[in-house]
């Protein structure tokens, strides 16, 4: 460690005002953050001590997320080798499963190392992309802004793959990514001026501008040219075939966006940010009862050409990316609500538009990305109403 | 005649009606799917901006103070009519893709907005050259718009396939984003944004 | 005279009135048969490019006149009408299915249970384009519509004279998802519909339009249609509206008819 820290301290003065490199400074500092603790110190009279800062609590988050790529690693490899085992592997075979033949790992379903080896051959690849494209964007914003690098970047880039099928074109993370950062952050400013969750935005993007690649029943399965309709997708359809049981699509064994299928992943993740108090449970609860309520209330209403409004609350749980965006996406501090009023509304409604795109809008079989984008551009107007209503009640308290 | 220059060519960087006004957004939005449709709608506008400015001018002495919309809204809603049906005889296909946005350039502020400001205070000719200006600042941005949006998500310019698409066995997959309105609003936002940073004079001040 | 005087203010409105309206009335007067002709012209564009006859060297009035030879049937007997059976609301050369579908004199409701292409009502007459080749006719355009995805599709289907082959298909409206269901409107699917069978030899009709795409060596292949890729949804509205209407409650009567007359 130490001869790091020589190594960093000698290359320092390259990267400060007047050395040859100061443009980028950001990169440096970034790296030696990462790897450091920081040597800034508070300046001026006010000094408040704590031990959680911006770095940790993306830190928090990046752990937070640990359990669901884990098992995105486990269920991107498990549903293509329960493909494989069904009908045998073809002929030209993706350059994924081409490396696990010539390891000699074998396409065993119920192969534990077996499925998350080929799981990770698919979704480290799109990480790293991720990295590398998103990462391009922010240094560079750094190096002409003059800011830091953030490590909010560290939780986009990875909740970004999470919420990819695992047969996206690589060409196309880049391109998300960079839609993301710079559209979906740095036009506002950067890190905590953003109005839109840049993951999101990113997925959005690519949702629009590329549907037949991010949607429909071809993408779930890391099979190439594969049919296999998400769960959700399936039920929607007028056949209303149920092709999950509860308890895999709890536990996460569904195709799907690579991160999103695990409930139980989510969880835990879940578990984390409201002990550490990094996510906020006001929203995951108000969410979970926005989805609740409103699926109660289609399943009462009922309708004779649309299945999807018998779905049950559990089930909507349980399906798509509902668990998924609640726990990473919906709390996400810089663009939630941030008062705690509007914590409870902006959850709630979350929870309400979910269960009526996925429900109403026959183009969309998936509504979580599109319900928590719509809210994260309400949120400041409502925290804006609840912040003038708490003016007004103090002034009406301190009447002369 | 460096006024006559200034006035014509002001519009298009300096002052555009779009970039730095804001005004007029609506069908910029609206009909820049495809360059085409974008050209003869930037015609339009141009025509109908530069005769309402000359006549409103022509007829600034004596037009009542009270009745000063109305007289304005009046030349400007018939010179739209004209514009539309002669569109609709010549050019049917792109008539029919227009539909209602030629009629709606009536509501369009940027001409109400040039008769209101320049207009009823500048002589005819002037004003008409204004007119002429501002339309091109407006078509500027809509041609930009219209080039990106066609090329991008159809892979075409002017109808001719530039980049052969991969649902036709070519390379370019098509960005369907740019088919859609919204993607209207991220190029003029990245126009501002490049117009700005080259002009910062342009930007406000908090 | 001051501009504000109430005698100025209506000379001038007056004034204004009426050197507008005399420049728009002008324009548009002129510039009518114009537009009436390219309208026209857009429909006959469309039922041509059904039957697939658009040629580069003649006009399209000229193809029209020559090839084409509308008749106006009872869709729920399948008869022909004679000029004298058709009735006065039914214009023959300006027919036009969305006006007409939901004209109540000419139109009436579905029951639901037998609506599979979600239209609601159906024209109670509809035009039905022979290609005539001399005397004999080769080819029926048959117009179609149905519910896609967001959207309306209005098109035409040509049926070979055999009453079995398809000769052509075509949308000319609809409001599908750019790129995905609006790829309804691609040439190249288009063309995948020639030569495709809608029946058997036992008059049963088959044809399907796929969720993937066919598979050649299925000897059912000529019945099958690719579906468009990425949309399920449209890609069902036009397996189910083509069903509709070349089945029983659509053109099956006048099927039925013909074959009869040809007997």
């Amino acid at each position: 460690m130490k001869v790091l820290r020589r190594f960093f301290d000698k290359q320092e003065k390259h990267f400060t005002s007047g050395g040859k490199l100061e443009r980028l400074f950001p990169l440096y500092e970034a790296v030696d953050t990462f790897l450091f603790t920081p040597d800034k110190r508070t300046e001026g009279p006010v000094h408040v001590r704590d031990v959680i800062d911006l770095k940790r609590t993306m830190m928090i988050v990046v752990y937070a997320l640990i359990p669901t790529v884990l098992m995105a690693f486990y269920n991107t490899g498990l549903q293509a080798n329960l493909i494989y085992q069904q009908t045998g592997l073809p002929g030209d075979l993706p350059w994924q499963a081409e490396v696990i033949r010539a390891l000699g790992v074998g396409f065993d379903p119920s192969n534990l190392l077996a499925n998350v080896l080929q799981g990770a051959l698919y979704f480290l690849p799109v990480y790293i992309i991720t990295l590398a494209a998103g990462g391009f964007w922010e240094v560079l914003f750094a190096s002409v802004r003059r800011h830091e690098v953030n490590e909010g970047f560290l939780v986009t880039s990875l909740l970004f793959p999470l919420i990819l099928p695992p047969t996206i074109p690589y060409w196309q993370v880049a391109l998300g990514i960079s839609f993301g950062v710079v559209i979906g952050k740095e036009v506002f400013g950067g890190v905590g001026m953003n109005i839109l969750n840049p993951a999101l935005t990113a997925r959005a993007f690519l949702f629009f501008a590329y549907p037949a690649q991010i949607s429909g029943d071809k993408v779930w399965v890391a099979v190439d040219g594969l049919s296999k309709a998400t769960p959700l997708a399936k039920f929607a359809d007028p056949v209303m075939e149920v092709t999950a049981s509860w308890w895999n699509a709890f536990w996460g064994f569904i195709p799907g966006s690579m991160g999103e299928t695990s409930v139980f992943a989510c969880l835990i993740g879940a578990a984390v940010l409201v002990i550490t108090g990094i996510g906020s449970w006001r929203i995951i609860l108000s969410v979970v009862i926005g989805m609740v309520g409103m699926s109660l209330f289609f399943n009462a209403v009922g309708s004779e050409s649309n299945p999807m409004f018998q779905l049950a609350p559990h089930w909507h749980l349980v399906l798509g990316g509902f668990a998924f965006g609640t726990v990473y996406m919906a709390t996400d501090p810089v663009s939630a609500a941030m008062t705690r009023g509007g914590k409870y509304v902006y959850g709630l409604l979350i929870g309400i538009l979910v269960v009526m795109v996925r429900v109403v809008n026959p183009a969309f079989p998936e509504g979580m990305m599109l319900a928590i984008l719509f809210m994260n551009v309400f949120a400041p107007i409502i925290d804006r109403i609840y912040i003038n209503r708490n003016i007004k009640r103090r002034l009406a308290r301190n009447v002369v | 005649m460096k006024k006559y220059k200034d006035v014509l060519f002001d519009p298009i960087f300096n002052n555009n009606p779009i970039g730095r006004q804001i005004l007029g957004i609506c069908s910029a939005l609206a009909v820049t799917s495809k360059l085409e449709t974008s050209i003869v709608m930037s015609m339009a506008v141009i025509f109908v901006l530069s005769f309402s400015n000359l006549s409103v001018s022509m007829i600034r002495k004596h037009i009542p103070n009270n009745i000063r919309i109305i007289v304005e809204m009046t030349i400007i809603a018939s010179l739209v009519i004209i514009a539309d049906q002669i569109i609709k005889a010549y050019a049917f296909d792109i008539s029919k893709q227009l539909s209602v946005y030629v009629g709606l350039i009536i509501t369009n502020c940027i001409i109400m907005g040039r008769a209101e400001a320049f207009a009823l205070q500048n002589p005819p000719v002037v004003s008409f050259i204004d007119g002429i200006g501002n339309g091109l600042g407006y078509s500027f941005v809509l041609l930009v718009v219209g080039f990106f949006r066609e090329l991008l998500g159809s892979g075409q310019l002017l109808g001719y396939q530039v980049l052969k698409l991969s649902t036709d066995g070519g390379w370019y997959v098509q960005n369907g984003l740019f088919l859609l309105s919204p993607s209207a609003f991220f190029l003029i936002g990245f126009m501002i944004w490049v117009i700005r940073t080259w002009k910062p004079e342009q930007v406000e001040e908090e | 005279m001051s501009s504000d005087s109430t005698k100025k203010t209506i000379f001038v409105a007056l004034g204004v009135c009426f050197v507008c309206s005399v420049l728009v009335s002008t324009t548009a007067v002129s510039l009518n048969s114009i537009q009436k002709n390219n309208q026209k012209r857009e429909k006959l564009k469309n039922i041509l490019a059904a039957g697939d006859l658009l040629q580069k060297e003649t006009t399209i009035e000229k193809t029209y006149q020559t090839n084409i030879d509308p008749v106006v049937i009872d869709i729920g007997s399948g008869k022909l009408l004679r000029e004298d059976g058709v009735p006065p609301d039914l214009n023959i050369q300006n027919f036009d299915l969305k006006d007409v579908s939901k004209d109540p004199r000419l139109s009436e409701t579905i029951p639901p249970d037998e609506d599979i292409a979600n239209i609601k009502r159906r024209p109670k007459y509809m035009v039905v384009y022979r290609v005539m080749e001399g005397d004999s006719v080769s080819k029926y355009i048959l117009p179609i519509y149905g519910k896609g995805l967001w959207s309306t599709m209005y098109g035409f289907i040509a049926l070979d004279d055999d009453l079995r082959t398809i000769r052509g298909f075509t949308f000319y409206d609809h409001g599908e998802t750019p790129g995905l269901g609006g790829e309804v409107d691609n040439p190249k699917w288009k063309q995948t519909w020639e030569g495709k069978m809608a029946f058997d030899q036992n008059r049963q009709l088959r044809i399907q339009v796929l969720k993937g795409s066919v598979d050649p060596s299925d000897p059912n292949s000529k019945f099958k249609v690719d579906g468009l890729s990425g949309s399920t949804l449209t890609t069902r509205g036009v397996d189910q509206l083509v069903r509709y209407w070349l089945g029983e409650n659509g053109y099956g009567p006048f099927f039925d008819y013909l074959r009869e007359e040809k007997s």
